[in-house]
């Protein structure tokens, strides 16, 4: 009996066990799934509802870099602009507290405040309401107005509307307006690189923007050491051009002057640094406000002429072949020729001076300073065609140059076996070929450093955050010519600047100055000429130690349809050059060489 | 084998007589050794790390407490950096745009000043005079600003300015510039003509 029971009493405290085994299971089984569905199946979605409850995510700009001019003038930067939004489907009157306690503002009060600030009327902003909408009942963002300033959005958030809010906008400014306005370029108002520098070096200037998530509590402060950096922003590089923006101002309004004096369709000047290649001034006109790009309606206006329109050089080009003759040794400054006014040479070409004179007794020089078509046909034919036209790609004629500025030309230099009996000779003068100012501008650069040519630098470099250049230009300067044939081309120039008709127009005193005057016709496009001249001058100063190169261009500037059009401009932008430059006036006298025999 | 431990020699109970061992109850008690008596837990122990962990607690609570606050402290810097930063970026912007070329040369030719291409040099070595010296014409006086600059729209030349605002503002704030201008004008007013109290002294050159 004893055993008995006490073996009932074994066997149930077993099934006791055994059942709360199978209940303790049961239950672990059960949490066991649900950790599992919560920790493993649902995690995903379970934290980022959590997250999304409490944390913000925010977008970290990360800022454009700028373009700037040699000394760090800023030519192009960005600045914070911020785009008011609202949220059509809450945009309905609304309490605000005052000092004197709630008052009840009402939606066409709002909109009126709010367009008072924006210069928009308030039935602007209610149809920016009722048109979103009507495309969606529930919307919830439309923008207002793009693009404020720190003033205007302070004074919008003082209004503390609630169902309005501010987004970030980072914009371009050009403080400079339209100072190089052709050559920086312009973004669109969504921050896309569209023009000039700011689309040619869009790699360097281009920043990555970051992400950044941060918790906050119910009250809205961020909660600390809760902020991760999903992503890095990144600066971008700032482009440091070679170009001295008070130059630029300077040399554009003296341009602009003169064109809307003379009437011109366009028009362009070139400062090139002679000993390094450097630009210091591309001034066009009409120039483009990088601010106000729809200012400036016709596209081709948009951007540098300088680099991207060729034209027929005429006869600053001269100088070219005049050194290429005396490099090759075939003439002297003072060698001797008859200049007709018409020459019919062997061939069948046909060249005549632009005006009608009896035969001249002509040195190279004097066929300089008259400048006249048949006297360098005389010399030009002194050397092959082939020889010329490698001096000519020696000098950079029919290739780009180093500039990397987008779109640039080449300008047309057939091969001289493709040169025709009339071209043959019109390529002694600037014709039957092209060139853009920046090329005509390198011919000289070259001819006033001793023969040696430079490379075209308009970019001197992209500088990073941490103060590093790259991208830096190559400034190995190539031989074209000897330094007695350079030196020698620049002594005839010289003769030229003083003895030439527009003597008196270009004179610097104090100085010795190089310079060549060209009228050459503008092509129509079609194979033929338009009425218009393309007028220029090109030079170099001060002739004895030459430090710049200033090439003035003026296209069809039809009141004054001669090169005393770009005479004023180059003379009144070689001064200034020389002046702020502080370069030494000259001190002994040029060498005489005679023009006739 | 010897040692030098003390030994204690057992009573043998058997061989006491007179004592029945099993009539007087047997007075046991476990003694414990100093060693173990040592060891064995005091009450001021339990107290100190009661005490610590209180301390810890509560150290744990003001800093969080700490952290919070500063968190409000940190949130309110925070936002008035970005508010100062938009400020020192909004006058930079304006600093900026009135430096550019086309503002200088409208304010300097709004106060009388004209630009002079037309440079004349002196040679020190031989006294010669290199150029033709005459009155400076102005080669951008007269004529409009040809550069368009459309951030300029609305900014006032100088001259156009109400008098002493932006000198005010930069003498530390003083409104007392009316009173302080004289005093900063007289050393140079000498020789000034007194037309024009509040001005720059424009020269009348031609």
């Amino acid at each position: 009996m004893a055993s008995n029971s006490r073996s009932s009493s074994t066997r149930s405290s077993r099934r006791r066990s055994a059942a709360t085994i199978v209940m303790l299971l049961l239950f672990v089984t059960v949490f066991v799934v649900r950790l599992v569905d919560i920790q493993v199946v649902r995690a995903d979605t379970l934290s980022a509802d959590s997250l999304g409850n409490r944390s913000v995510e925010q977008p970290v700009f990360g800022s454009r870099g700028d373009i700037v001019d040699s000394n760090g003038v800023v030519l192009a930067g960005t600045v914070m602009r911020y785009n008011i939004t609202l949220s059509p489907r809450n945009a309905k009157e609304f309490e605000r507290t005052t000092d004197t306690g709630d008052v009840t503002v009402t939606l066409a009060q709002a909109v009126a405040e709010v367009g008072a600030l924006t210069g928009q009327s308030g039935d602007e902003i209610l149809k920016v309401i009722s048109d979103a909408l009507a495309a969606d009942k529930d919307s919830d963002y439309a923008v207002v107005v793009r693009a404020v300033d720190v003033s205007v959005f302070r004074a919008i958030d003082a209004l503390d509307i609630p169902w309005m809010y501010a987004e970030k906008n980072p914009s371009r400014v050009y403080p400079d307006g339209a100072v190089a306005g052709n050559l920086v370029g312009f973004v669109s108002s969504g921050g896309e690189a569209q023009a000039g520098i700011e689309l040619g070096q869009d790699a360097c200037l281009a920043s990555t923007n970051g992400t950044e998530t941060y918790e906050k509590g119910a009250d809205g402060v961020r909660l600390p050491q809760s902020t991760v950096t999903t992503r890095t922003a990144r600066d971008g590089g700032d482009v440091v051009t070679t170009i001295d923006s008070d130059l630029n101002w300077f040399v554009q309004q003296a341009l602009a002057k003169q064109a809307i004096a003379t009437g011109a369709a366009w028009g362009n000047v070139v400062v090139q640094e002679v000993k390094t290649g450097k630009l210091v001034a591309v001034a066009d006109y009409p120039s483009v406000d990088p601010n106000n790009v729809n200012g400036t309606p016709n596209p081709d206006d948009r951007g540098s002429r300088a680099f991207t329109a060729s034209f027929e050089p005429g006869s600053t080009f001269k100088a070219l072949t005049t050194a290429s003759v005396l490099d090759a040794g075939a003439a002297t400054p003072l060698s001797r020729i008859v200049a007709p006014y018409r020459y019919l040479p062997p061939n069948g070409a046909n060249v005549n001076d632009s005006s009608s004179h009896p035969d001249l007794n002509l040195t190279l020089t004097g066929v300089m300073i008259e400048s006249s078509n048949t006297g360098m046909s005389k010399f030009g034919e002194l050397i092959s065609d082939q020889q010329r036209y490698d001096y000519m790609t020696k000098f950079g004629v029919g290739s780009t140059t180093e500039s990397g500025f987008l779109a640039e030309d080449s300008g047309i230099l057939h091969p001289w076996e493709d040169w025709d009996n009339q071209t043959k000779y019109a390529t002694m003068f600037g014709q039957g070929l092209t060139t853009t100012a920046i090329q005509v501008s390198s011919v000289y650069q070259t001819l006033a450093n001793n023969g040696v040519r430079m490379p075209v630098q308009l970019v001197a470099g992209c500088r990073h955050a941490d103060g590093t250049m790259t991208e830096v230009p190559e400034a190995v300067g190539t031989p074209v010519v000897s330094a007695t044939a350079a030196r020698d081309t620049a002594d005839i120039l010289e003769m030229v600047y003083q003895k030439a008709w527009l003597a008196k127009t270009w004179e610097i005193p104090g100085y010795r100055v190089a310079a060549k005057t060209g009228t050459a016709q503008m092509p129509d496009g079609q194979g033929g000429y338009t009425k218009g001249y393309l007028v220029s001058v090109s030079g170099f100063a001060p002739a004895d130690d030459p430090q710049y190169v200033v090439s003035v261009s003026l296209a069809d500037p039809v009141k004054l349809n001669s090169s005393a059009a770009p005479a004023p401009v180059f003379q009144e932008v070689m001064s200034q050059v020389l002046k702020k430059y502080r370069a030494v006036p000259s001190g002994a006298t040029a060498p005489a060489l005679p023009g006739t025999w | 084998m010897s040692d030098n431990l003390a030994r204690v020699l057992r009573p043998t109970w058997e061989s006491t007589p007179g004592h029945a061992p099993a009539e007087e109850p047997r007075h046991i008690e476990i003694v414990s050794p100093r060693s173990q008596r040592r060891a064995r837990p005091k009450i001021a122990y339990a107290l100190s790390a009661v005490t610590g962990v209180a301390v810890i607690v509560i150290a744990q609570l003001l800093l969080s407490v700490g952290i919070s606050q500063s968190a409000y402290e940190v949130s309110r810097l925070q936002a008035s950096q970005v508010e100062l930063g938009r400020t020192a970026e909004s006058v930079t912007e304006d600093l900026v745009r009135v430096s550019s070329p086309q503002s200088l040369a409208a304010n300097a030719e709004a106060l009388g000043m004209v630009s002079s291409s037309n440079p004349v040099y002196l040679r020190l070595s031989d006294g010669a005079v290199l150029g033709a010296p005459a009155s400076a014409i102005g080669s951008q006086a007269g004529s409009a600003s040809l550069v368009p600059n459309a951030l300029l729209a609305g900014v006032p030349l100088v001259t156009e300015l109400p008098q002493n605002t932006g000198q005010g503002a930069s003498l530390g704030g003083s409104v007392a510039s009316p009173a302080a201008e004289p005093v900063v004008a007289a050393s140079v007013s000498a020789t000034v003509p007194a037309e024009a109290p509040n001005a720059l002294p424009t020269p009348t050159t031609r």
